[in-house]
């Protein structure tokens, strides 16, 4: 699962931008996409936030609606950034990707 | 993957196909409840067709050609070739067909309306396929879409039987026997259309919902093959060989592939993330399980080599009531539900409701129940010839099926989520 460490020079703003994805939650599943193991990095760079996350299959019908709500998640915590988001299939989504807060969400 | 907000389709589209379905679902059972003696006799009678084709037509294709309307470009990645006017001239085409068949059909007359009615209908059929064909041609999913294209060639190929059948009826031309020709066209339209469209769409979405890896396309081409050349065999047998070994034969491989089927599902269970399954998943594999229902009634075809009269009904109604009108109304809460959402959500905010706070879980379960309660005693009913049961079948299906069609006007109304 996707962390911050303490020592990054973005840690105010990264952190911000993931508890906003915690808002974003996948409407079949009804777990958000951070306990889902989905957000795998978040990048920034002058007013932009690059965020790095997957999805359960490629083909997901939801897919084009959690990666807008992401993108609104992230704006509308941080004013004045633009929220750059980025598909990525390596490494695959899997089981072990959940958090236990996902996996208990899940009845796992 | 639908790339933006942008690109969910209108309403038009798909919402009305699944209205329309489900009020013909109703109406099937409703009118079996007035015609339920009929259905302790031949096979071949005006109102056992007529409410086969408005099951059929009414409610399986519309409701089938709606879903794929939204899904096979989600699937496929691709575009359809028309996502507006293509459709609802498929849906206006494909309701008033149906009407006028099915008004034939219970009054056993063939004029002008008959004819009209299967022009809209063919006409329809054609029209969906080429906007679907847009989308599949160069996808990449080739064992899904395999299963599809050819469910649809078999769709077309088999309303064009239908349609040969009917002219027959007014100006004879056929050599063969009328009934060779419709279980040729009942057939193609069970195992060719539902049943191999069935296998291809949830070849992709039930491991999707289950979140598990999904298994080797191998695996479905062995399903492909073996419903496509058991199709093909029965079908070369009934019109030019009549032999009975040659139709067992190609009961078999259709069986076999089934078999595949059912373990392909099994094991995408088996390897599933997802273990708890909602009533929606739980009610799917029911359905699954309810296809076993008209395979047990294929005995008598092993046992004496000839299928008398009502178990051939029992076993078409078990088809299409069973397998097909139970996954219609399972998979109609684990699709309708994020359509409507994905129309009325606003892309500028979060949304605050999620698409299960679209529909009832304990109604949905209570539908089916009532449902079930009512196709077992049906179909015993078909087989014991016993049309007491048959009425008390009916009636309890069309309970279920006046409150599945309330349940999606519901959903389309937002009535459960408030928004």
């Amino acid at each position: 699962m996707f962390e911050i460490g303490i020592s990054d020079p973005f840690y105010e703003i990264k952190s911000k931008a993931l508890i906003a994805l915690y808002e974003v939650k996948d409407p079949e599943l009804g777990v958000n996409i951070v306990d889902l193991g989905m957000v795998y990095n978040l990048e920034v760079s002058n007013a932009s936030i690059i965020l790095y996350m997957t999805l359960s299959t490629p083909s997901c019908p939801m897919g084009g609606l959690i990666i807008s709500y992401a993108k609104i998640a992230i704006e509308n915590a941080l004013p004045g950034y633009e929220a750059d988001i980025r598909l990525v299939w390596e490494p695959k989504w899997n089981y072990e990707c959940i958090s236990t807060e996902g996996r208990a969400a899940l009845g796992l | 993957m639908l790339p933006h907000r942008q690109q969910v389709f209108s309403r038009a589209a798909v919402i009305p196909f699944y209205i329309i379905a489900a009020l013909a679902f109703f109406l099937t059972t409703a009118l079996c409840l007035f015609a339920a003696n009929v259905f302790v006799g031949h096979f071949f009678q005006p109102k056992v067709l007529a409410l086969t084709h408005l099951f059929v037509l009414g409610c399986g294709v519309m409701i089938i050609f709606g879903a794929s309307n939204q899904l096979i470009p989600v699937i496929s990645e691709r575009k359809l070739y028309n996502e507006r006017v293509l459709p609802v001239l498929v849906l206006g085409l494909l309701t008033v067909g149906t009407a006028l068949l099915v008004y034939s059909f219970w009054n056993f007359l063939f004029t002008w309306y008959t004819f009209t009615g299967v022009a809209c209908i063919l006409t329809a059929i054609l029209l969906h396929s080429l906007n679907l064909y847009s989308a599949l041609k160069k996808a990449e999913e080739r064992a899904m879409l395999s299963l599809i294209k050819t469910a649809n060639v078999w769709l077309i190929f088999t309303a064009i039987i239908g349609s040969m059948l009917l002219i027959n009826f007014r100006f004879p031309f056929l050599s063969v026997n009328h009934l060779q020709y419709l279980k040729v066209h009942a057939n193609i339209g069970m195992i060719g259309w539902f049943l191999q469209l069935i296998v291809g769409v949830s070849s992709k979405l039930i491991p999707m919902f289950l979140l598990c890896e999904e298994p080797k396309e191998k695996q479905v081409f062995r399903i492909y093959y073996g419903i496509n050349i058991g199709l093909v065999l029965f079908m070369i047998n009934q019109i030019f060989f009549h032999s009975q070994i040659m139709n067992v034969l190609a009961v078999l491989i259709v069986i076999t592939a089934i078999f595949f089927y059912g373990r392909y599902v099994y094991s995408s269970y088996v390897h599933s993330i997802r273990k708890q399954l909602d009533n929606g998943m739980k009610q799917t594999r029911l359905s699954f399980a309810l296809l076993v229902l008209p395979c047990v009634l294929l005995l008598p075809l092993f046992v004496v080599g000839d299928m008398p009269p009502n178990f051939s009904l029992a076993y078409g109604f078990s088809f299409f009531g069973g397998f097909v009108g139970t996954i219609i109304m399972a998979q109609t809460f684990k699709t309708l539900p994020f359509i409507v959402w994905m129309q009325s959500v606003n892309e500028n905010e979060l949304p605050a409701k999620m698409p299960k706070d679209f529909f009832n879980e304990k109604l949905v379960r209570v539908q089916m129940l009532l449902y079930i309660a009512g196709l077992l005693p049906f179909v015993a009913g078909i087989v014991l010839k016993y049309a007491g049961l048959c009425y008390a079948g009916a009636a309890l299906m069309a309970v279920a099926t006046s409150i599945y069609f309330i349940h999606v006007l519901l959903i389309v109304r937002k009535k459960f989520a408030n928004v």
